[in-house]
C-alpha cells in the first residue's frame, strides 16, 4: 500500500522564509566563531586602532584642552579624508588576518566531509549556500571595519558640528563603501581558498599569501619592468586607490581608478568563477 | 640497529617522500612561486630585446641632444635640438587649477582644459619620454633600458623581497607543514608510525625530503632568475661580470637561498608537530620578518632573514612601496658575518629540530581531534 | 624476515605473550581505557565490545600509535615505544580508511617493506606475494586512493602481513570483504594462530569472532569485562542459567523428568516434541542428571550448549546494547 494511503501526511505548518533560512548558517558559524579564543583575541586587537582613532577625533575637536601647541598640532591631528583612509588601511591588515583565521571554515570542512550535497538536498541553491557563508565574514569583518569606521565619522560629524557633516559627508559614504568593496574582496578570497583546498590550514595560508605575495609580485613586476601597471596586481593597492577616490583623497602615483576598479572587478569575476566551479552539488571522486 | 642502517632508512623516507614533494599536484604552486621571478626576467629580456630592435630601426637620437633638452623648452624647440621623436602622441584633458574651502567646510573645485602632449626618444640604451602641457616641457622622464647595474640591484631587490620574505617562507611552509601536519589531515602518518624506524629516524627523513626539495626547487628558481637577468645583456659586459664578483654573487645568492630553506624548514617542521594550526604561528613570524628592520639590533637577529640576508652580496633597494613615515623608522642593523650568518642559522635549525624530535617521540596519532 | 627473538613473559615462561598491566587512557575528560590488566597467549584472540568501548584504544596503545597515561604494555616482551624493534614483529591492519594518494597498492606495500632494509628487489617480491595472499593482484598497479572499501582493507592486510609479523593486530579485518576473500583470509588467521603467532582482532560480526577466536576479550566502557576461552568465560557467569538445547524421541516425557529437578528453571519444548531447550542453574547436576535419564533408557539424540557463543557472552555480560 503507499505510504500516503496508511495515513502518512508531511508536514504543514508554517514555514520561515527565505531570508530566515539562509541566516541558520551565519548564526550558527557565528556562534562558533567567537568560541574560538583566538578570533576574539583578534577581535580586540583589532579595536585597539579605532580606539587610538577616536581619541584622535577628540583631540582634534578639543585642541584647547592642549595650550600651546599652536597651528603644527591643528595640522597633525585635522580630521580628513587622509585620517580616513590612514584609519582604513589599518583596519584591512586586520580584516585580512581574520579572514585567514575565519574562513578557511567555512566551505574546506563541507567539501572534505562532502557534505554540499546534504546542504543542496535542502531547499537551498548555490547562491544561498554562498550567500550565507559570506554573510558570516561579511558579519565578523564589519564589525572591525565600517562599524567602528561609522561610530568615527558619527562622532567627528557631532563634535565638529553640522556644517561640517554637510561638507564632508562624501567621507562618510565612501568610508562605507570602500570597506563594503574590501569585505566583499576578502571575503570572496577566502571562501574561494576554502573551496579550493580542503584542509583549512592550508586554506588559511592561501588567504594570507594571496595579499603578501600579489603585493611582492606586483613590486617585482613594477622593478624589473620600470612601470607602474604591475601594482594593478596587487588588491591592496587597487583598492587603497579606490578609497583614495571615494574619499577624496590625494590619490598616489600610477594607474588611474579606472584600471584599479577593472583589477579589481576582474579578480571578483575569477573568484565567483573559482566559486562555482569548485562548490558542486556531487560528489567527485577521482 | 646501527647507525649506518637507520641513515639508509632515513634515505629510504626521504626518497618516498621527495617523490611526493617534487612531483605531487600539490607541489605545483611551489614550482609556480619558485620560477613566476625567472619568468618575469625572462620575460623583461624579451621585451628589451625587442624594442632595442624595433626603437633602433626608427633611429636613434645622440644622447647629448637629448641630455641638452631643458624644462619650459617649446615642442618646436625640442623638435629642433632632437629631431623627429619614436612616439609623438597628443591629448586634451581637464587640469585642476584652484580648490578652495566654503564656509561649511565643504570644497570648490575649478579646472581649465590643457593640450598635453608625450613625445619619445631612443639614444640606444635610454629611452626619454617629453612631457608637454600647452605647448611647454613640463617633464623629462629618462628610463634606463639596458641597464646592467639597474637589472642587478632589481635582482637584489626581487631575491630578497620576492625570494627570501614570500616565496621561501611560503614554499617551506607548504612543503614542510605537508611532511608531518598534511599526513595527519590525510589520516596517514600511522603508516609511518607503524615502520620500524625510530621516530627521529623519521623526522631526519622527512625533513631530509623537504629540505632537498625546497633547496632544489628555490634555488634552482633563484639560479634561473639570475641567468634570466643576465642574458639580454652585452655579452662583453656579462662576461667582465663573471670574470670579477659574478661568480662569487652566484654563489651568495644560492647559499643564502638554501639556508634560507634549512632554517624556515625546520622551522614549518616543528610548527607542524607542535601545533594544530600552525598558520597563526606563520603569521606571526611572517608579520615578524617583515618589520624586522624596524626592530632594534638584538631583535633583528632573532630572525632567520636577519642571517640569510647578511649572506646576501648586494644590498637591496629600499622598498619603493614604502610610506616615506615608515622609511624613516627603517633602520637595517650591521649584516653579520658570512660565517656566523651560516653558523647562526645552522644552531637555530638545530635546536629547532631537537625540540622537533622531542614532539614527535610524543605525538599520537588521534586523528579526529584534527 | 629475520626478527629478533622475542618473549614477552616476564616471569621467563616460555610461551611468549602481550602484555598489558594496569593500562589507562584519557583523552581529555573522555576515558579510552581504564586500568585494563591482560596477558594474550598466541592464537587468535578476539576483542569484543560495542562502538566507544575501547577496542581500538587498546589495539593502537599495543601497537604504540598512542602511549598510556598510566600502566605499561610489552608486545613479546617489547615496549611499543620502541619501534625499531618492535614493529620488526608486529603488524597492525588499522580501521583508518584513508591510504596515500601517491601509491598504487603494490608501491603501498613494497615501500613499507623497504624501511625494513630490505633490497628492493626482495621487497618487491614479498609485497606481491602478501596481494597475493588478499587476492589483489589485479589491481595492485592502480592508485590505492581509487580502490574500493574492501580493497583498501585487502590492502591494509597485505600491508601488515607482508613483513611475515609473529604479532599480527587487526582492527575489523572482515569488513568489507565478500565472502570468498573473507573465507580465505580467515584461513589465514587460523593458519597464523596455529603456528603460534599472535593474532588479535576486533570484529563486529560475533558469529565469526565465534568461529575463529580461541580465546576472546569482552571489553566495555574501556574496561575489561571478561575475558579467556569462550567456554571458560561461560562457565564464569554464574547468574545466567545455562541454556542446552536436546534433542530427544521422546521430549514431553524428558521435560517431566528434568522438571523433577531443583537446578532446572526453564524448559521450552519444541513446536515438533522432538526436542527442547533447557534451562539450568548447574551444568554438573544436569548433566548428572540426563546421564540418569539415559539410563532410564530415554533416547537422547543430542545435547548441544546454546550460549557457550560469544553471542550470548555479549548479552549477559555487556547487554543488548550493541
Amino acid at each position: 500500500m503507499a505510504v500516503y494511503k496508511r495515513g502518512y501526511q508531511r508536514y504543514q505548518g508554517p514555514l520561515t522564509g527565505r531570508f530566515a533560512r539562509l541566516m541558520a548558517m551565519p548564526r550558527f558559524a557565528w556562534e562558533r566563531l567567537l568560541q574560538q579564543r583566538l578570533v576574539v583575541i583578534m577581535l580586540c586587537l583589532s579595536m585597539l586602532w579605532p580606539l587610538l582613532c577616536m581619541g584622535f577625533v577628540y583631540l582634534a575637536n578639543h585642541l584647547d584642552l592642549i595650550p600651546g601647541m599652536g597651528g603644527g598640532l591643528e595640522k597633525m591631528v585635522s580630521i580628513n579624508a587622509k585620517f580616513f583612509v590612514v584609519f582604513m588601511n589599518i583596519q584591512a591588515i586586520f580584516t585580512v588576518i581574520l579572514a585567514a583565521m575565519a574562513g578557511p571554515g567555512l566551505i574546506a570542512p563541507d567539501l572534505a566531509n562532502n557534505a554540499l550535497p546534504l546542504y543542496f538536498s535542502r531547499p537551498m541553491t548555490r547562491v544561498d549556500y554562498v550567500l550565507a557563508r559570506m554573510m558570516v565574514l561579511a558579519g565578523l569583518l564589519s564589525m572591525v571595519t565600517w562599524a567602528p569606521g561609522v561610530v568615527l565619522f558619527t562622532m567627528q560629524s557631532s563634535m565638529a558640528g553640522w556644517g561640517w557633516f554637510t561638507g564632508n559627508w562624501r567621507l562618510g559614504a565612501g568610508l562605507v563603501a570602500g570597506f563594503l568593496l574590501w569585505i566583499l574582496v576578502v571575503s570572496l578570497v577566502a571562501m574561494a581558498s576554502s573551496a579550493y583546498v580542503k584542509w583549512r590550514i592550508i586554506a588559511g595560508a592561501l588567504v594570507l599569501g594571496f595579499f603578501f605575495i600579489l603585493a611582492g609580485v606586483a613590486e617585482m613586476v613594477n622593478a624589473v619592468f620600470r612601470v607602474d601597471w604591475g601594482s594593478l596586481l596587487n588588491p591592496s593597492r587597487s583598492m587603497y586607490h579606490i578609497w583614495c577616490r571615494l574619499l577624496g583623497a590625494e590619490l598616489p602615483e600610477g594607474p588611474g581608478t579606472w584600471e584599479y576598479a577593472s583589477a579589481i572587478a576582474a579578480l571578483v569575476v575569477l573568484l565567483l568563477v573559482v566559486l562555482e566551479r569548485k562548490l558542486r552539488p556531487v560528489e567527485v571522486i577521482k | 640497529m646501527t647507525l649506518q642502517f637507520r641513515m639508509r632508512q632515513a634515505w629510504t623516507i626521504a626518497r618516498i617522500e621527495m617523490r611526493r614533494a617534487f612531483f605531487s599536484r600539490r607541489a605545483l604552486w611551489v614550482y609556480l612561486l619558485a620560477l613566476f621571478p625567472a619568468v618575469i626576467f625572462i620575460g623583461h629580456g624579451i621585451e628589451m630585446t625587442y624594442r632595442h630592435k624595433r626603437w633602433s630601426g626608427q633611429g636613434t637620437t645622440p644622447a647629448a641632444a637629448l641630455d641638452s633638452v631643458n624644462p619650459r623648452d617649446t615642442a618646436e624647440e625640442v623638435l629642433k635640438k632632437a629631431g623627429k621623436p619614436i612616439t609623438d602622441r597628443d591629448w586634451r584633458r581637464r587640469k585642476l587649477t584652484e580648490e578652495e574651502e566654503t564656509e561649511k567646510g565643504g570644497r570648490i573645485r575649478r579646472y581649465e582644459m590643457v593640450e598635453g602632449r608625450m613625445m619619445m626618444y631612443y639614444d640606444g640604451r635610454r629611452s626619454v619620454r617629453l612631457f608637454f602641457e600647452d605647448g611647454v616641457l613640463k617633464d623629462k622622464s629618462i628610463r634606463e633600458e639596458m641597464n646592467f647595474d639597474q637589472d642587478r640591484q632589481a635582482y637584489a631587490g626581487v631575491f630578497q623581497y620576492f625570494y627570501l620574505r614570500l616565496a621561501i617562507f611560503f614554499g617551506c611552509l607548504g612543503i614542510f607543514m605537508n611532511l608531518f601536519r598534511g599526513e595527519m589531515l590525510d589520516k596517514t602518518l600511522h603508516y609511518w608510525f607503524l615502520a620500524p624506524a625510530r621516530r627521529d629516524v623519521l623526522l631526519a627523513g622527512k625533513y631530509l625530503a623537504g629540505l632537498t626539495a625546497s633547496t632544489v626547487i628555490f634555488t634552482g628558481g633563484a639560479m634561473l632568475s639570475f641567468a634570466g637577468m643576465l642574458w639580454p645583456h652585452e655579452s662583453a659586459a656579462v662576461a667582465a661580470y663573471w670574470s670579477g664578483p659574478g661568480m662569487g654573487h652566484l654563489f651568495w645568492y644560492a647559499a643564502s637561498a638554501a639556508l634560507a630553506c634549512v632554517g624556515y624548514g625546520s622551522v614549518f617542521l616543528a610548527a607542524g608537530l607542535l601545533l594544530r594550526n600552525p598558520i597563526i604561528p606563520a603569521a606571526v613570524l611572517l608579520v615578524w620578518e617583515s618589520i624586522n628592520g624596524f626592530l632594534p639590533d638584538l631583535l633583528q637577529k632573532l630572525s632567520v632573514l636577519y642571517y640569510v640576508q647578511s649572506l646576501c652580496p648586494v644590498p637591496a633597494p629600499a622598498d619603493p612601496g614604502m610610506p616615506p613615515l615608515l622609511r624613516t623608522l627603517l633602520s637595517p642593523a650591521t649584516p653579520a658575518a658570512k660565517e656566523w650568518a651560516v653558523l647562526g642559522v645552522l644552531a637555530v635549525t638545530v635546536l629547532v629540530l631537537w625540540a622537533a624530535a622531542g614532539a614527535v617521540r610524543r605525538i599520537e596519532i588521534n586523528y579526529s581531534t584534527e | 624476515m629475520s626478527a629478533p627473538p622475542s618473549n614477552g613473559n616476564r616471569g621467563g615462561a616460555e610461551r611468549p605473550v602481550v602484555v598489558c598491566e594496569e593500562v589507562s587512557k584519557f583523552y581529555g575528560e573522555v576515558l579510552g581505557v581504564n586500568r585494563v590488566t591482560l596477558t594474550i597467549p598466541p592464537g587468535i584472540t578476539s576483542l569484543v565490545g560495542p562502538n566507544g568501548s575501547g577496542k581500538t584504544t587498546l589495539m593502537n596503545l599495543m601497537t604504540g600509535l598512542i602511549h598510556p597515561d598510566r600502566g605499561s604494555i610489552q608486545v613479546r616482551g617489547i615496549s611499543p615505544r620502541e619501534p625499531e624493534r618492535m614493529m620488526r614483529i608486529t603488524g597492525y591492519a588499522t580501521q583508518f580508511d584513508a591510504a596515500p594518494r601517491w601509491a598504487t597498492g603494490f608501491q603501498f606495500v613494497s615501500t613499507s617493506l623497504e624501511l625494513f632494509g630490505l633490497p628492493r628487489a626482495e621487497a618487491e617480491s614479498r609485497a606481491w606475494k602478501a596481494l597475493e595472499r588478499v587476492s589483489l593482484t589485479d589491481a595492485a598497479h592502480r592508485k590505492v586512493a581509487g580502490y574500493s572499501k574492501g580493497m583498501r582493507q585487502r590492502v591494509r592486510l597485505a600491508q601488515a602481513i607482508a613483513h611475515d609479523p609473529e604479532v599480527l593486530v587487526l582492527d575489523e579485518p572482515l569488513n568489507g570483504l565478500d565472502p570468498l576473500v573473507r573465507a580465505e583470509t580467515i584461513a589465514l588467521f587460523r593458519q597464523w594462530g596455529a603456528e603460534g603467532r599472535h593474532v588479535i582482532l576486533s570484529s563486529h560480526v560475533l558469529q565469526e569472532v565465534d568461529v575463529i577466536s580461541d580465546q576472546v576479550i569482552l571489553i566495555a566502557n574501556g574496561m575489561i569485562v571478561a575475558e579467556g576461552e569462550i567456554r571458560g568465560v561461560r562457565e564464569e557467569i554464574s547468574e545466567h542459567p545455562s541454556q542446552y538445547i536436546i534433542r530427544c524421541r521422546d521430549a514431553s516425557r524428558i521435560a517431566s523428568l528434568l522438571f523433577s529437578e531443583d537446578h532446572i528453571t526453564e524448559i521450552k519444548l519444541n513446536d515438533d516434541r522432538l526436542g527442547m531447550l533447557v534451562m539450568t542453574r548447574s551444568r554438573e547436576e544436569f548433566s548428572r542428571a540426563l546421564g540418569r535419564i539415559a539410563l532410564d533408557g530415554h533416547v537422547i539424540d543430542g545435547v548441544i550448549p546454546a550460549d557457550e557463543n560469544v553471542d550470548a557472552l555479549y548479552e549477559y555480560l555487556i547487554g543488548g546494547g550493541r
